[in-house]
């Protein structure tokens, strides 16, 4: 608990702008509005959130592909938010990632080994063959072989892919990566070879992860803390376990009550109570006070007068509802959040 | 092949007559004769003499060495001016993208002969000088193509995961967009190489282009013409030229353009290591038979489906499928990609499409064959008997037209309702699948509404004429999860309602254990269990459903290494023969081997080790 973030994520607004007809400024569309993370060495945080909540636009602004409209994301004492998308190549090569699809995340036209010794190519000065070495070692600690090496994509399923950008990311052995959505293409029965072989990687060397996903329970397996977003606002974030087991978010517990149950029975009766109660029919953004208030079943009136600060929960971590704040009136954190 | 081999030698001739022309050409071909003007092909002149009594074999073969040059030099300018520029405004964007794009787009408003006339006015006419000025005309055709292509791909994930390295800018432009850019380039280099040809005969014709008395293709042409009535045949040997030199630059550019292979995913032959197909081509007996049900609805009996493609051998991937819904049941076919279980669903509306074949079996609704109707009974048959609600609602829905229309559309058709009548029956069903303010909603557009809203307008569109079947295949995987709640609600609701049996595709078990009453797991183009939902999910039988069970999320707690199945599911064409899952089966034994059947009769399994369990029972 003592180790200084990795990354470090301070109150991150990104906002894009909808062109008009001739070229203008359009309308905004706030992705994040004012979110904050961070990241120890090593450590593994899954970002969850239906779509449209801008977890995606988070992973983006880390990886220096999507503007930042304010804040700070501080990566190993660098200000990236400041430097507008040129990160410097020791910086650069310090962060990588995996993105969803492994169709069109692998260049068609190259080969694999092309693939895994980019990275090798921009940033060492490696010769060829040693490239080459340090390729086939890369396949192998992937579950792939040499062999490969001389293949194009196509010639893969899913899962290899994914396996391949994997080896590509590791590359440059990168303190942080950014996995966006890294299963959420593959087969049931290959997801979890891949989030078998993240956890490995990461015990073996040690790397940070920043895990985007929609599905909390397969994010619940491999991250310590979770944070879960609703439209651009980090509504709840703490322990793993915690967060799963027991959410104090309104939103994190539908969240979790959505996802079918394996048990049909239960699963009946669940949604024989769910119908008791059914949700109201409203819009989804809420303009002010809590965003999620118009579709949370215990929305107060309060929630339409102020947005909820981030109280902490007594099993670890925080989560920004005033249900909480009738528990336990808490200062420390809800000050930071609310300046 | 042997095309190909015949385009390569047509224009390894031609570089070789251009390179030798002084010496093999029978006459200098500027000689004139006049005496002999205009002769047939004899021995001394093989394809005769021109109006000036010049041999047209040697004036042939020079005019190949103009032909090589030409193309070669107008084409090069074309490339060396049109990709670059394309390149960087296609990925710079901007005000560099609209300039340019409004002089090439004032360029091409032009007649293009006009264009080339105007730049040799100004450069002074000769062979070179219309070749550069065919060289910058051309070149905005590649300007254009490579912006547009550049504009597509450098969206592609894999410019992002280039960023993400670290590559510069002019990196990821050359080494990771540009090699995907030339497929393109190639095909239209290769037009650009024909149209220069003849906009050299065009150019050379009105004196701008190679200067009298050389020879050239085009002026031979020309020629040609003038004395067409006189001796007809001057015209065969340029054009024959044309034509060939053509169609063999154009031919090579295909077979260039297929072998730098961007990943079409074309099924790879089956590996020499995997010979054991052929024994699954022969039919078997269906080893799957189906118990009648009450009530049937839908009966699928021992379905067979081949890929065939033509000139390859015919590829099974659906073997055996037997499935019987009764009126109000919902079944589930469950089974990862490459299972069979969407083929299935498209097989019962009759939409498998050009390549894809049912071979065997037999397909009834409500009592009625329907796999062997003729396509206009078969449209009788879609949407009012049968309805299908897609994947992804919002490329289901025609984004041109408003939702309410293309519901109503299918009432009018389907049921004959009046454009009154269909309205209002159009905004009932809006209102019946949960969407508030339905009238208003009939006006909205596609992409006006959110994806689960988008989904509830797909099912009251295929709900509208009340089927006796649904065929819903993954309707909630592109959705959100709390959504997916939602529309799965739905679906139970209005199948009390409505009474229709349904058939729910999915890959996620646990929606199948939501919505279905019973379950059919599919594995490589077979079915390998089937039960009731309550008793599949308290006793899964089959090694591949327990594994699929426990590598679900939600199945378990622990930390990795989670549950996994090895391997991945075989394509079709690579199945092994016997249990189609034993390579990847923590339970395989010899037996496997063999051709196992599906057994029971409530519940259904195949595999080897409940067959036993079965005969031990027996004995026992």
């Amino acid at each position: 608990m003592t180790a200084a973030p990795l990354l470090e994520i301070t109150d991150l607004h990104i906002t894009y702008w909808r062109r008009s007809l001739l070229g203008l400024r359009g309308k905004p569309f706030h992705a994040v509005r004012g979110a904050s993370l961070s990241i120890r060495p090593g450590e593994t945080l899954g970002l969850v959130g239906e779509s449209g909540s801008g977890k995606s636009s988070i992973a983006n602004a880390v990886l220096g592909l999507a503007p930042v409209s304010s804040g700070s994301i501080r990566f190993a004492g660098s200000e990236l938010a400041a430097m507008n998308a040129r990160y410097p190549p020791s910086l650069r090569k310090r962060i990588q990632a995996v993105f969803q699809d492994p169709y069109s995340s692998l260049n068609p036209a190259m080969t694999v080994e092309d693939i895994i010794t980019e990275p090798l190519r921009v940033h060492t000065e490696l010769t060829r063959a040693e490239r080459r070495a340090k390729a086939i070692e890369l396949l192998q600690r992937v579950s792939l072989s040499e062999e490969h090496l001389r293949r194009h994509p196509y010639q893969f399923s899913g899962g290899q892919r994914q396996r391949i950008a994997i080896a590509s990311a590791l590359a440059l052995q990168p303190e942080m990566i950014v996995l966006d959505e890294p299963v959420s293409a593959l087969d049931v029965s290959t997801q979890n070879q891949i989030i078998n072989l993240l956890y490995e990687r990461r015990e073996a060397l040690g790397i940070a992860y920043l895990l985007i996903a929609h599905d909390l329970a397969l994010v619940h397996h491999i991250s310590d803390r979770i944070a879960v977003m609703y439209l651009g606002h980090i509504v709840e974030e703490g322990p793993s376990d915690r967060v799963f087991h027991a959410p104090a978010h309104p939103y994190t517990k539908a969240l979790l009550d959505a996802v079918p149950l394996l048990d049909p029975q239960a699963q009946r009766r669940r949604r024989a109570a769910r119908k008791s109660a059914p949700a109201p029919e409203a819009a989804r953004v809420a303009p002010t006070g809590c965003p999620y208030r118009n579709r949370c079943p215990s929305a107060m009136k309060r929630c339409a007068e102020e947005s909820p600060p981030a109280y902490s929960v007594a099993a670890g971590g925080v989560a920004s509802c005033f249900l909480l704040a009738d528990a336990r009136p808490e200062a420390a954190s809800a000050a930071s959040a609310t300046a | 092949m042997l095309i190909v081999a015949f385009a390569a030698t047509v224009l390894g001739v031609l570089f070789l007559l251009a390179v030798l022309a002084d010496w093999v050409s029978p006459y200098d071909p500027l000689q004139q004769d006049l005496m002999s003007a205009l002769q047939w092909p004899s021995s001394a002149h093989w394809l005769g003499t021109d109006d000036l009594g010049r041999d047209v074999l040697s004036r042939l073969i020079y005019g190949c060495r103009i032909a090589v040059i030409a193309t070669a030099e107008a084409t090069a300018i074309a490339l060396v001016i049109g990709v670059p520029i394309g390149l960087f405004i296609g990925y710079r964007g901007g005000w560099w993208d609209w300039i340019v794009m409004r002089v090439v787009e004032a360029l091409v408003s032009i007649p293009g002969i006009m264009v080339a006339i105007v730049i040799i006015a100004i450069l002074g006419p000769g062979l070179h000088r219309a070749m550069i000025a065919l060289g910058i005309l051309f070149s905005t055709s590649f300007l254009r193509l490579t912006r547009g292509v550049v504009l597509a791909e450098r969206e592609e994930v894999y410019v992002r995961s280039a960023r993400v390295v670290g590559a510069s800018e002019t990196r990821i432009l050359l080494r990771h967009i540009f090699p995907n850019i030339a497929p393109p380039l190639i095909v239209q280099t290769t037009l650009t190489v024909g149209a220069v040809l003849l906009a050299e005969a065009g150019l050379s014709f009105i004196g701008l282009g190679i200067q009298p008395p050389q020879a050239s293709w085009g002026t031979m042409l020309n020629t040609a013409a003038a004395f067409m009535d006189l001796n007809w045949f001057l015209a065969i040997p340029p054009g024959v030229a044309i034509i060939l030199t053509v169609l063999s630059v154009n031919l090579l550019g295909d077979v260039l353009r297929d072998s730098i292979g961007r990943g079409i995913a074309a099924a790879a032959p089956p590996p020499a290591s995997a010979p054991r197909v052929a024994p699954l081509l022969a039919r078997a007996p269906s080893d799957s038979p189906q118990s009648s049900r009450s009530d049937e609805m839908l009966r699928i009996e021992a379905l067979d489906i081949v890929i065939a493609m033509p000139g390859a051998t015919e590829i099974p991937v659906i073997t055996d499928v037997s499935l019987a819904i009764a009126k109000g049941e919902t079944l589930g076919l469950v089974g990862e990609s490459g299972s069979g279980k969407t083929l299935t669903g498209l097989a019962i509306l009759g939409l498998l499409g050009p390549v894809l074949r049912m071979t065997h079996g037999s397909i009834r609704l409500n009592g009625r064959a329907i796999h062997d109707l003729d396509q206009k009974a078969l449209e009788a048959v879609r949407g009012s008997e049968v309805a299908m609600v897609f994947q992804d609602p919002t490329t289901s829905l025609n984004p041109a037209f408003t939702v309410g229309s293309q519901i109503a559309e299918v009432l009018r058709i389907k049921n004959g309702l009046s454009a009154e009548d269909a309205r209002r029956r159009t905004v009932q069903l809006i209102d019946r699948v949960g969407i508030p303010r339905a009238a208003e909603r009939a006006q909205a557009y596609p992409h006006e509404l959110s994806g689960g809203m988008a989904q509830r307008i797909a099912i009251a569109r295929a709900l509208s004429c009340n089927p006796s079947l649904l065929i819903a295949d993954e309707p909630t995987t592109a959705l959100d999860v709390t959504v997916q709640q939602e529309i799965l609600d739905l679906f139970r609701d209005l199948q009390d309602e409505f009474g229709m049996a349904m058939m729910f595709v999915t890959h996620d078990l646990a929606v199948a254990a939501d919505v279905c009453n019973r379950i059919a797991v599919m594995y490589a183009g077979e079915v390998v269990e089937t039960a009731e939902v309550d008793a599949l999910f308290a006793d899964p039988r089959h090694p591949y459903t327990r594994g699929l069970l426990s590598a679900l999320p939600q199945g378990s707690s622990r930390n990795p290494p989670l549950p996994i199945i090895p391997g991945s599911v075989p394509r079709p064409g690579t199945w092994p023969t016997g249990c189609r899952f034993q390579n990847r089966c923590d339970r395989r034994v010899e037996a496997c081997e063999a051709r196992i059947p599906l057994v029971g009769a409530e519940r259904m399994v195949r595999c080897v080790h409940y067959q036993n369990a079965r005969l031990k029972a027996v004995l026992s």
